[in-house]
């Protein structure tokens, strides 16, 4: 299975063959679908060294300039420690160009709390203009990747470092502009709803699933922040429960996009969250195994479903 | 340094440079706010960088694609060239009647919004960056334009200045020119007193760049940086403007107080103006 950066950039190298205004700026973080992209386009290609607070000013200049820029790196560096930078120079002069985030939640789990991505859904969404986009399956990286090309706008993309494919969630080609998949498709009497994103979606699918339990749940992959709100409340108008899951610290990421979503449309249903208890992981026990530690197991998940 | 200048072209810029001098200070006295320690300092080369012909096609009805860029890095200063782009006419000389004023077009910190500017700024250290993105994007598209980025002393202490002085000397961006505005003044006093700063020719040169210190009240030796440079191929450039914070109002002079605009009387205001007004030939 390709990871979601190889599925992205070898998207970006096919596009990027047509359309010479495609730069693509890497803070000395590689793929092996970066590589091609190297050989094949090097005037399209930048390396800004480990400097990516310089790179999201770089690509500002270039974006001004009217190319269509794609800055890479890994999470942390390009999230938190860049935040000034994409603010002042990206969403203040709303420049549309996409930041290619890498190793969302505890992905990179052998690397310790320095390269954990548990805190940025929280600080990104208070960024004024940001679209931000966690994918769980390959197809809808496929479908962003088009939409970055042919309508830039600032976003960021939060890819995993494992790779995963929730493919149960159907053809992604006309779900991007709601910002939500369902599953399943067709709306069932299922009252429970498990609302996530990314691979701690996928786990908690995985593992209800090896449990028997999917039957009378849905699952909502909220893989936008810019979800189209009225069909998303026609999606929970029925539902009793929801237990929102999110691979990040605390409360801040996206339970707090959908309480405060419930709220602005007067939906008061039992929310319950699932999410990592707010501390910094160092034991080295896997990411399965610090989402277990952190309060994320199947069996706490089941405690709040039912 | 050998004088480049002839007397005409010197005698213009001392003049230009007393009026719109004058007319920043009746704008900031006007809208009461502004940094007119940090505008007044750079007055004089920005006039001869808008007034020599270093900046190319910089007019409203060129494309950014097809002109030189200026990128005031130091945002807190970015008014120094609304006078110059109002007369260039990017916009109308009724906005700097109105500058500063409740729903103006004219901000203190500048923004792409107004016509002229080529980047928001306004937190420091990110000017470098953005020109060179600019520079590369040129030079894509076989582009020779310059782009010039006006940094205080100041940012100098910001990381990313740094970040993106090795990225454009790596890239060999000769077309990217920085103007340092060295007034020797930050908030709480001097830099030197505060986190020293020096050498900064050298540091400069250590990270590949080529660079020329110069008076930056004196035209003929901000002319001979400039020429100085202008065939150094292959690496990006920065001068070195030797300045008086608050420069032509001795009141303000060398004050770090005047950073930010201080309360004046009536008299003082007409005092400064007559005074700013004796400059102008």
């Amino acid at each position: 299975m390709k990871s979601q950066r190889d599925v992205l950039i070898g998207e970006l190298v096919r596009a990027a063959k047509l359309d010479e205004d495609i730069y693509f700026l890497s803070a000395d973080f590689g793929a092996p679908a970066l590589d091609e992209f190297r050989t094949s386009l090097p005037n399209q290609f930048l390396h800004l060294g480990i400097s990516e607070q310089n790179m999201i000013d770089v690509a500002a200049g270039l974006s001004l300039a009217g190319k269509k820029v794609f800055v890479y790196a890994m999470g942390p560096f390009i999230t938190l420690r860049c935040l000034e930078q994409i603010k002042c120079s990206l969403a203040m002069m709303e420049l549309p160009v996409t930041i290619i985030s890498v190793g969302l939640g505890l992905g990179y789990a052998d690397a310790g709390p320095t390269h954990y991505l548990t805190e940025d859904y929280s600080a990104l969404k208070g960024i004024v203009g940001l679209e931000i986009l966690t994918p769980s399956s390959n197809d809808l990286v496929v479908e962003i990747a088009n939409a970055c090309v042919i309508s830039p706008k600032l976003r960021i993309l939060r890819l995993d470092r494992t790779p995963f494919d929730l493919v149960e969630f159907g053809n992604a080609s006309n779900q991007l502009n709601q910002g939500f998949r369902e599953y399943p498709a067709e709306r069932q009497a299922a009252r429970r709803v498990v609302l996530g994103s990314g691979y701690a979606l996928d786990r908690a699918f995985r593992q209800l699933e090896a449990r028997g339990l999917l039957e009378g749940l849905r699952f909502i992959d909220l893989f936008s922040n810019n979800f189209d709100p009225s069909l998303l409340k026609d999606a929970l108008v029925s539902v009793d429960k929801i237990v929102v899951i999110d691979e990040q610290c605390g409360a801040h990421g996206l339970p707090s996009i959908v309480t405060e979503f419930l709220l602005e449309r007067r939906l008061f249903l039992d929310v319950e969250i699932c999410s990592l208890e707010p501390k910094y992981y160092f034991n080295n026990v896997g990411r399965d195994g610090l989402l277990d530690e952190g309060g994320m197991s199947v069996d706490k998940l089941c405690e709040k479903l039912f | 340094m050998t004088p480049t200048l002839n007397k005409i072209e010197k005698s213009e810029l001392i003049n230009y440079s007393a009026k719109l001098r004058r007319r920043l200070f009746q704008m900031m006295a006007s809208a009461k706010q502004g940094h007119p320690g940090s505008v007044l300092s750079m007055v004089d080369f920005v006039t001869y960088l808008f007034r020599s012909g270093r900046l190319h096609n910089f007019l409203p009805e060129y494309d950014r694609s097809e002109r030189d860029k200026i990128i005031i890095s130091k945002g807190h200063a970015t008014m120094a060239l609304y006078p110059i782009l109002a007369e260039l006419g990017f916009f109308s000389e009724d906005e700097l009647h109105a500058y500063g004023m409740p729903g103006s077009l004219l901000k203190i910190f500048g923004n792409v919004e107004i016509p002229g500017i080529d980047a928001t700024s306004g937190s420091l250290g990110h000017g470098i960056g953005i020109g060179a993105g600019y520079c590369i994007a040129d030079r894509g598209n076989g582009a020779s334009n310059n782009t010039f980025v006006v940094i205080s002393e100041g940012e100098m202490y910001e990381g990313s200045i740094w970040e993106a002085a090795l990225f454009a000397s790596h890239q060999e961006l000769e077309n990217l020119w920085v103007i340092l505005d060295r007034n020797s003044k930050i908030i709480l006093g001097d830099t030197e007193d505060c986190v020293a700063l020096n050498p900064v020719l050298e540091k400069w040169h250590a990270f590949g760049w080529a660079s020329m210190e110069c008076d930056g009240h004196d035209f003929e030796e901000i002319d001979s940086a400039f020429r100085a440079l202008e065939s150094r191929a292959g690496c990006p450039k920065i001068i070195i403007c030797n300045t008086i914070k608050g420069k032509g109002i001795p009141l303000m002079e060398g004050k770090a107080e005047w950073h930010y605009w201080n309360p004046l009387s009536e008299r003082d205001v007409r005092e400064i103006e007559n005074s700013l007004l004796e400059e102008i030939a």
